[in-house]
C-alpha cells in the first residue's frame, strides 16, 4: 500500500518537471539563426511644407501579423502585412485617424522583384496592379508616423511569418512579456537631401544644309524624361513610365544617326533628343530645359514628339495635344501618324486638353512645348493624363509589365512618321526602316537597354550630378548624336526629399522575460538544493539545521 | 532582457564553485589561498598547452575526426595532468588536511577552467538580443567539469600523496584517473567523430562526471580505512 503511494507520488513528481520542461519550451521555440532581409523605406518628403510619406526610418519592436486579438496595444508593434492579404480599408483606418502603430512592413510577391523576372497570369496582374495602385497612392499622399518599409517575401520572412500567425492565433500578440520575434533595423535618422539636382541630357543631329541656304533648318525635337517616382524610390525602376520612353528614343536616335550618317542621305531637318528629368514634379525638368533655349531656337522647332509610357499597349496608341485638333500642324502630324499606323495595323487615336494657365499641375510633356507656343504631342498609352505621383514608376511597374513587341511597334511608328516627314514621302506606301535591312529595329538592343532600366531606380533626388547611368544615359546619346550637352538644374523649391531608401532588417527570436524569470527560479534553487547537499554531505545535517536556528539568546542563559 | 539572461547564465557558470567553497568546510579552513594558486597554475599549464598545439597541431579544413591529431590533442592534455601533480605537490600549502588539500585544488583548477574558457564567449554572445540554448548548456558543461575536476584532484591526491594504498585498488585508481584525464578526447571525439549533438554531449558529460564522481569518492574512502 505504501509502496504504491510512493510510486505515484514518484510519478506525479515526474509529471510535474516534464510540465515545466514543456512550460519552458513553449516560451521560447526552436532557436532558430537570425534572419536578415532587406527591406525599401517608403517615402520621405515634403511638398510646400506639409510632410508627406513615413517620418521614420528606425525600427525595433516586437512583431504581429493581421490576425492580431481585436483591440491589442498596437502602439510598439510592427504588423506585417503580406500583399495578397491586405485589406485597404484597415490601412486607411490606421492613417487617416492616426492610430497608434509601432511600424508596417508590407510584404510584396517574389515576382515583382528584380532577380526573379517570373511571368504571373494575366488576371492576377491587373488584381495585383489594382491594389498596388491603391496602396501606393495612399501611402504617398499620407502622413504616416511610423516606419514603412517594403520587402520580397522568401523562405525565411514566410517561416517567421508563419510562427507569429500560429502565436497570435494563441491569443498572445508577441510582446516584452511573451516572446516571439523582434524586428530591427538600425539606421539614423533620416535626413534632408541637400539641393537634389535634376540632369537634362540633350542631343543634336545636324540636318543637311543646301549652299546658299542662310536660314536656319527647322528642327524636330523627340523628349523623353527619365526619371521615376515611387512609393518605394529604391524600387521604383519605372520599366514602362517611363523606360519604354527612353528606350524608344535611344532607338530612334540610333537609327536616324545611321541615316545621317551618309550626307546623301542627310535630311534637310536638325534633331533634337532630350532625355528630360524632373517628370514626376510637374516637368519641372523640361521646363527649365526649354527656358534655356536661344528664342531662335526655340521658334525654329517644328513640332516636338514626347513619348511616355508606350511599353505595354496592345492595339491601341493616344496622341495628347493641347492645341485644338481643328489646328493645321496638328492635323499634319496626326494624319502622319494615322497613315502609318494603319500600315502596322494599329489605331492612333487623338486626345485633346486644354492647358489651365493658372493651375501649376502639368499632367503631359508636351504641355511645357506648348506654354512656351511650341507645337508639341505626348505619344503614350495612356488613355487620360496620370494624377500627380501616379504612374511614374509604382511597385507593379517592373520587368515583366512591360512588353518589347509594343516597344519595336511603337519606334517604327514613329520613326516611320518622322522620316516620312522629313524627307517628304507623305502618304507614300515607303517602307524606310523596313524589317531585315540595315535600318531595322534591333530588338537586342531594345531588349538590353530595357533590362539595364528595369534594375535601376531613378528617383531624381537621389541621382547625384555624376551618378553613373545618368553618364551611360550621356555616353549613348554620344554615340548616336553629333553634339551632347548636359545641364544641371536644382529641383524645384517646393519639394524637399528625405534620404535612407533602403536597409537591412534584422529578424530575431527573443525569449520572453518570464522565461527568464522562470530561469532564474529554477537556477536559484538549483544552487539552494545544491548548497544543502554539500553541507549535509560533508558537515552533517545537524551542521544545515543549525544554519537557520537563532543562536540561543542570552537572557536564557542568566535567567 | 538580455542582460538577464547573461545574469542568469553566469550564475549556472560560476554559481556552483561559489556554492561549494562556501557549503563544504573549506570556507571554515580558510582554504581560498590554495585555490587561488592552482588557478594560477592552471593558467600556466594552459598557456604551455596552447604553444604546444600551436607548434605541433595542424589545421584542418574540415570539422572531422582525424585519430593522429586528436591522439597528439590527447598527449599535449596530459601536460595538464602534470600541471595537476605540480599544484598538488610542490605548491606549499598551510596544515591543511589531505581531504581540503584536493577539493581546493580541484575546485580552483575548475573555476580558472570555466573563466578562461566561457566567460568570453558568455559575454560576447549572451547579451545580443537573439536567444540560443547554448549557454545554458555551456554552463551545464561547466557543472560537469567542477565535479570531473574535483574527481581528478581526488585521484591524482591517491596517487601522489597517500603512500600506503591496498593493492588491489591501485590499478582502479590508475584506470580512472586515466578515464577522467582523457576526458576532453572523449568528447571531442563525440561530437566531430560520431555527429552528437551538444545537448546530447552535455548531458553524457555530467552523467560521467557524477558516475566518476560517486567511484573515486568509494576509492578516496575505501583508502581512508587502515589498511588490513
Amino acid at each position: 500500500m505504501a509502496a504504491l503511494k510512493k510510486s505515484t507520488e514518484l510519478l506525479e513528481s515526474v509529471y510535474s518537471v516534464v510540465a515545466l520542461l514543456f512550460i519552458l519550451l513553449a516560451c521560447v521555440g526552436l532557436c532558430d539563426a537570425a534572419a536578415a532581409v532587406d527591406v525599401y523605406r517608403l517615402i520621405q518628403y515634403d511638398m510646400s511644407g506639409s510632410p508627406f510619406g513615413s517620418r521614420f526610418a528606425a525600427l525595433n519592436h516586437h512583431a504581429a501579423s493581421l490576425s492580431f486579438p481585436p483591440g491589442a496595444d498596437l502602439s510598439r508593434t510592427v504588423l506585417i502585412i503580406p500583399l495578397r492579404e491586405l485589406n485597404i480599408t484597415f490601412v486607411r483606418e490606421y492613417i487617416t485617424q492616426k492610430k497608434p502603430l509601432g511600424g508596417l512592413l508590407f510584404l510584396l510577391p517574389e515576382v515583382l522583384s528584380f532577380k526573379h523576372g517570373g511571368n504571373m497570369q494575366v488576371h492576377e496582374k491587373e488584381k495585383m496592379k489594382k491594389l498596388l495602385a491603391e496602396l501606393e497612392r495612399l501611402l504617398v499622399h499620407s502622413n504616416i508616423a511610423c516606419p514603412v518599409y517594403f520587402a520580397f517575401e522568401n523562405d525565411d520572412i514566410d517561416t517567421v511569418l508563419a510562427d507569429i500567425k500560429k502565436n497570435d492565433a494563441m491569443g498572445q500578440p508577441a510582446t516584452a512579456t511573451t516572446g516571439g520575434y523582434k524586428l530591427v533595423i538600425p539606421t539614423a535618422e533620416p535626413k534632408k537631401v541637400v539641393s537634389p539636382t535634376i540632369t537634362n541630357i540633350q542631343g543634336w543631329l545636324s540636318g543637311l544644309k543646301a549652299d546658299g541656304d542662310a536660314n536656319q533648318l527647322p528642327t524636330i525635337a523627340i523628349v523623353a524624361s527619365y526619371d521615376t517616382f515611387g512609393a518605394a524610390p529604391a524600387l521604383s525602376v519605372g520599366s514602362d513610365s517611363n523606360g519604354s520612353g527612353i528606350v524608344a528614343l535611344l532607338e530612334i536616335a540610333r537609327l536616324f544617326s545611321l541615316l545621317y550618317s551618309n550626307p546623301k542621305t542627310r535630311g534637310r531637318y536638325n534633331l533634337l533628343f532630350g532625355l528630360t528629368s524632373g517628370g514626376p514634379y510637374n516637368y519641372n525638368g523640361t521646363q527649365k530645359w526649354l527656358r534655356s533655349f536661344d528664342q531662335r531656337l526655340r521658334e525654329s522647332i517644328d513640332y516636338a514628339i514626347c513619348l511616355n509610357s508606350i511599353g505595354s499597349w496592345d492595339n491601341e496608341l493616344w496622341i495628347h495635344v493641347s492645341k485644338p485638333p481643328e489646328n493645321a500642324y496638328i492635323k499634319q502630324i496626326f494624319e502622319g501618324f494615322s497613315n502609318v499606323a494603319e500600315e502596322l495595323d494599329l489605331k492612333v487615336g487623338l486626345k485633346h486638353k486644354k492647358i489651365n494657365i493658372s493651375n501649376p499641375r502639368v499632367a503631359w510633356e508636351h504641355e511645357q512645348f506648348s506654354r512656351l507656343r511650341v507645337t508639341a504631342a505626348t505619344l503614350s498609352e495612356l488613355p487620360v493624363a496620370p494624377e500627380l505621383f501616379e504612374g511614374t514608376g509604382s511597385l507593379f511597374d517592373g520587368r515583366q509589365y512591360v512588353n518589347e513587341t509594343a516597344i519595336i511597334r511603337g519606334v517604327k511608328l514613329v520613326a516611320e512618321s518622322l522620316a516620312r516627314h522629313i524627307y517628304g514621302h507623305q502618304g507614300k506606301n515607303v517602307q524606310i526602316f523596313a524589317d531585315e535591312s540595315i535600318l531595322a529595329v534591333n530588338p537586342a538592343y531594345i531588349r538590353s537597354w530595357l533590362d539595364l532600366l528595369s534594375q535601376t531606380p531613378r528617383v531624381a533626388p537621389f541621382l547625384s550630378k555624376n551618378d553613373p547611368f545618368v553618364m551611360a544615359l550621356k555616353k549613348e546619346l554620344a554615340d548616336h548624336a553629333d553634339e551632347v550637352n548636359v545641364q544641371h538644374e536644382n529641383l524645384e523649391g517646393i519639394f524637399t526629399f528625405y534620404d535612407s531608401t533602403k536597409a537591412r532588417l534584422n529578424i530575431h527570436q527573443v525569449a520572453s522575460v518570464t522565461f527568464d524569470l522562470l530561469l532564474l527560479l529554477v537556477l536559484g534553487s538549483y544552487l539552494i538544493v545544491l548548497f544543502c547537499f554539500l553541507v549535509i554531505t560533508t558537515r552533517g545535517v545537524d551542521e544545515l539545521i543549525s544554519l537557520f536556528r537563532r543562536p540561543p539568546s542570552r537572557k536564557v542563559k542568566t535567567a | 532582457m538580455t542582460m538577464f539572461h547573461f545574469f542568469n547564465c553566469a550564475i549556472l557558470t560560476f554559481g556552483p564553485h561559489a556554492v561549494y567553497y562556501s557549503a563544504t568546510p573549506l570556507s571554515e579552513y580558510d582554504t581560498l589561498g590554495t585555490s587561488v594558486k592552482a588557478a594560477v597554475v592552471y593558467l600556466g599549464t594552459a598557456l604551455v598547452k596552447l604553444v604546444c598545439l600551436a607548434t605541433f597541431l595542424q589545421v584542418s579544413e574540415n570539422d572531422g575526426f582525424d585519430p593522429y591529431q586528436e591522439l597528439l590533442k590527447a598527449l599535449i592534455g596530459f601536460i595538464d595532468v602534470a600541471g595537476l601533480y605540480f599544484a598538488l605537490t610542490q605548491l606549499t600549502h598551510r596544515n591543511i588536511s589531505q581531504n581540503h588539500k584536493f577539493q581546493a585544488v580541484g575546485l580552483g583548477w575548475a573555476f580558472a577552467d570555466s573563466v578562461l574558457h566561457r566567460l568570453a564567449p558568455l559575454w560576447v554572445g549572451a547579451r545580443g538580443l537573439e536567444f540560443t540554448w547554448d549557454y545554458i548548456l555551456q554552463g551545464l558543461e561547466a557543472n560537469a567539469n567542477l565535479v570531473l575536476s574535483i574527481s581528478l584532484a581526488a585521484l591524482a591526491s591517491l596517487i601522489w600523496l597517500r603512500k600506503n594504498k591496498p593493492k588491489t585498488l591501485i590499478p582502479i585508481i590508475y584506470a580512472c584517473a586515466g578515464i577522467v584525464a582523457t576526458m576532453p578526447s572523449i568528447t571531442s571525439y563525440l561530437r566531430r567523430g560520431l555527429g552528437w549533438y551538444f545537448p546530447k554531449v552535455v548531458g553524457f558529460e555530467l552523467f560521467t562526471s557524477l558516475v566518476m564522481a560517486f567511484i573515486s569518492w568509494q576509492l578516496f574512502s575505501a583508502c581512508q580505512r587502515p589498511s588490513a
